[in-house]
C-alpha cells in the first residue's frame, strides 16, 4: 500500500496542475454570459410589448380576440343599418314622447325660419 | 455587440470598487446586467469548475464542454438565485458533477486505439516523464474509485474544500463525507501499491 506522505505528493502535485483554465474557454464562457445578458436586456426593454401580450393572452389570446372585434364591427353594422326584419334600434333607446318633443322643436325652428 | 475579447484590468476594477465583491454579489450584478461581474465571476469560478471536471473526466475537450455548460446554466439561473440559500460555488460544484456524470454514463468505454501511445524515455527527461507518470496514476486510480468516493476525494484532498461545503455539494452528511474520503484514500493507496516501482518510489 502507497503511504499517505505519498499520497500526499501525488495530492499536491495534482493541484498544481489543476490550477487555471484554458484561455480560449474563458472566452467562450464570457461570449456566452455576453449573449445571455444582452437578451435579458433586450427583453427588458420592451415592457410594454410585454404588458400588452399580458393583456392579449388574459382575453384568451389571439384568435379571442379577432373574435371579439369582429362581434364589436358586426354590432356597430346592425346599429347603423339594421335589416328589415329587426326594429329600428333608435326607437329602442328613444321613447314615443320624445319623438313628439323633438317634432315640436323642428316646428318652432321652422317657424323662426319663416320670420327671416 | 461589443468586443468581447476588450478585457478591463479586472484586478483594477476590483481593488478600485474596495473589497472584494461575494460570488452571490457578482451574480446579482450580472442579473442586472453588469457585464464585467460575469467576467470575474468567470475568473473565479471558471478554473475550479474545470478542474473538477478535469479530474473526473480525465478528458480536457470534455471537461471544458462541462465548464462552459455549467457556466452557461450559472448565467441563465443569475436573476432566479435566492440570496443566502447557498453559496455559488457549492451550486456550481454540484452543477459540474452532474453534468460529469450524466457525460459518463453516456460515454463508451474508452477503446484501446484511444489511448495515449507509450512515448520513448530518454535520460534528460525521466523526472518529468516520472512526474507524468505519478500524475497518470493518480488519474487512473480515481477513475477506478467508486462515483461517491472519487467526487469526495477530488473535492476533498484536489480541491481542498472543508467537510461541510463537500456535504452540501453532494447532499450528505459531513459524517458521511468523511466516511467516503477516508474510504476513497485507502482504495487509491491500495491501487497505487502497485505501481509503485514505476512511480519511483521505493518497496518498503
Amino acid at each position: 500500500m502507497a503511504d499517505d506522505n505519498e499520497l500526499e505528493n501525488l495530492f499536491a502535485q495534482a493541484r498544481q496542475e489543476s490550477s487555471g483554465m484554458p484561455d480560449d474557454l474563458a472566452v467562450r464562457i464570457e461570449t456566452d454570459a455576453e449573449l445571455v445578458r444582452l437578451k435579458r436586456l433586450k427583453a427588458a426593454k420592451r415592457p410594454e410589448l410585454r404588458a400588452w401580450r399580458k393583456v392579449i393572452e388574459g382575453i384568451g389570446g389571439l384568435r379571442v380576440l379577432g373574435g371579439l372585434a369582429a362581434a364589436c364591427a358586426a354590432g356597430i353594422w346592425i346599429g347603423f343599418s339594421a335589416p328589415a326584419f329587426l326594429p329600428d334600434p333608435a326607437n329602442l333607446f328613444l321613447p314615443q314622447e320624445a319623438t313628439f318633443l323633438m317634432a315640436e322643436l323642428n316646428l318652432d325652428t321652422e317657424y323662426l325660419e319663416g320670420t327671416e | 455587440m461589443e468586443d468581447l475579447t476588450s478585457h478591463l484590468d479586472r484586478s483594477q476594477v476590483g481593488s478600485a470598487i474596495g473589497p472584494e465583491p461575494s460570488d452571490e454579489s457578482l451574480l446579482g450584478q450580472f442579473a442586472n446586467g453588469d457585464a464585467m461581474a460575469a467576467r470575474l465571476l468567470t475568473d473565479r469560478l471558471g478554473p475550479r469548475s474545470f478542474s473538477v471536471a478535469l479530474r473526473m473526466l480525465g478528458n480536457r475537450s470534455e471537461a471544458e464542454d462541462v465548464t462552459q455548460e455549467a457556466m452557461m446554466r450559472l448565467w441563465l439561473m443569475a436573476p432566479e438565485w435566492v440570496p443566502g440559500q447557498a453559496k455559488v460555488s457549492t451550486w456550481l460544484y454540484r452543477v459540474t458533477m452532474n453534468l460529469c456524470i450524466d457525460l459518463r454514463r453516456r460515454k463508451r468505454p474508452e477503446t484501446v486505439e484511444n489511448a495515449p501511445e507509450v512515448q520513448d524515455i530518454s535520460a534528460s527527461v525521466v523526472d518529468q516523464i516520472q512526474d507524468e507518470a505519478r500524475s497518470d496514476a493518480l488519474q487512473n486510480a480515481l477513475e477506478q474509485l467508486p462515483e461517491r468516493q472519487q467526487q469526495a476525494v477530488i473535492l476533498r484532498h484536489i480541491e481542498e474544500l472543508s467537510n461541510p461545503e463537500i456535504a452540501g455539494i453532494m447532499d450528505i452528511s459531513v459524517e458521511a463525507v468523511e466516511s467516503l474520503t477516508a474510504r476513497g484514500k485507502r482504495s487509491l493507496a491500495t491501487i497505487l501499491a502497485k505501481r509503485r516501482d514505476e512511480l519511483g518510489y521505493e518497496n518498503g
